[in-house]
């Protein structure tokens, strides 16, 4: 039986089968709460541990599709392309915007993990977690975190500006729909830009702009993570 | 045969873009390499959307699900979390709020700026 569970074809089985029900149940209920990739996540780790299967044993299959990740980081430059006109026409406000905003999460991030006291290995898995996983999981393992932090807090720091989206927009009074989007594209990534969608087509595509821009800054400024950790 | 080579555009890319992270003096995930060479490779014209667009779509569309063997990895990790929750669940929240607090008002007070600039030159 053991052999059977280490075929990959049951790691990509099973991670297909949990993601449709994560989005059959996100569509249903439409709840930020219920995002697709948490549900997923909870479903197997659940099965993994009611069924006592070793986390190897699904990482052979998990491998194959982790493997898409880069590639799919590569295609987010159609998405930017996509956007070209909007960049060109906005490209002052964008590049500060971002710039500052990823300054301020690294920075608020650094501060608090010094405030807790947290070791090196978890500085360097939450720092990057403001931008799409993807990026941030990369600059996490170059540097020594572990993924599956970064992963976790990529993913709760996105279903978060999703759902308070609304509130940030009203507690720093700014309606201007490209200081929104931006914004809600460079504190929560994907997740967050599907809410600025919701809110208008400037917001989306803003929002959209952000999170490749924020990625690219981000990986450059951890070239100086060294330095601090 | 067209999908075929869409992914072998793509997956070139980045085959490339692994080669890049390997000579450079300092780490550079290849993925974000990855992503500058094809917005370049798009902008000089050598790629055209319309040669990559079904992959790409497949691969932005379901961007989420390619996460979730890494999200599961918290198996490994839990009792990490579990004994630092309190500073996992504030660094998001505070985090969260600050980074879009300093972004939307850069970009609010760069484009007032834009438009004082505009109306002396006028």
């Amino acid at each position: 039986m053991s052999a059977l569970l280490e075929s990959p074809f049951f790691g990509v089985t099973i991670t297909i089968v949990a993601y449709w029900i994560g989005v059959k149940i996100q569509q249903k209920t439409k709840l930020a709460i219920c995002n697709y990739m948490l549900i997923a996540v909870v479903l197997l780790v659940a099965v993994l541990v009611v069924f006592d299967i070793p986390y190897e044993s699904y990482y052979v299959g998990g491998n194959l599709i982790n493997l898409f990740l880069g590639p799919a980081t590569a295609c987010m430059a159609v998405s930017v392309y996509a956007k070209l006109e909007l960049l060109k026409k906005n490209w002052l406000p964008v590049l500060v915007g971002c710039t500052v905003g990823v300054a301020t999460s690294l920075i608020s991030i650094f501060v608090m993990c010094r405030l807790f006291g947290l070791d090196r290995e978890m500085t360097a898995s939450l720092l990057p977690k403001s931008v799409t996983t993807p990026i941030a999981t990369a600059i996490s393992q170059d540097h020594g975190g572990l993924v599956a932090i970064t992963v976790a807090a990529v993913t709760a720091t996105g279903i978060l500006g999703n759902l308070i989206a609304p509130m940030l927009v009203r507690l720093f009074r700014i309606k201007d729909p490209l200081a929104v989007g931006l914004g809600i594209g460079a504190c929560s990534h994907a997740v967050g830009t599907a809410k600025a969608m919701e809110m208008g087509e400037t917001e989306g595509a803003m929002s959209g702009l952000a999170i490749g821009l924020c990625g690219i800054l981000t990986t450059v400024a951890a070239l100086g993570f060294e330095l601090f950790l | 045969m067209k999908i075929l080579l869409q992914i072998g555009v793509v997956f070139g890319v980045y085959w490339g873009s692994q080669c890049i992270e390997a000579v450079l003096p300092f780490p550079f995930p290849a993925s974000v390499i990855s992503l500058l060479v094809l917005l370049g490779l798009l902008l000089l014209g050598v790629v055209k959307v319309d040669h990559i667009r079904e992959k790409s779509d497949f691969l932005l569309g379901n961007l989420g699900f390619f996460f979730v063997p890494a999200g599961v990895g918290i198996i490994n990790y839990a009792n990490v979390i579990w004994e630092n929750a309190a500073a996992f669940v504030t660094i998001c929240v505070v985090s969260t709020v600050l980074t879009y607090g300093a972004t939307a008002w850069a970009v609010h007070l760069t484009c007032r700026l834009m438009e004082k600039k505009g109306e002396r030159e006028k």
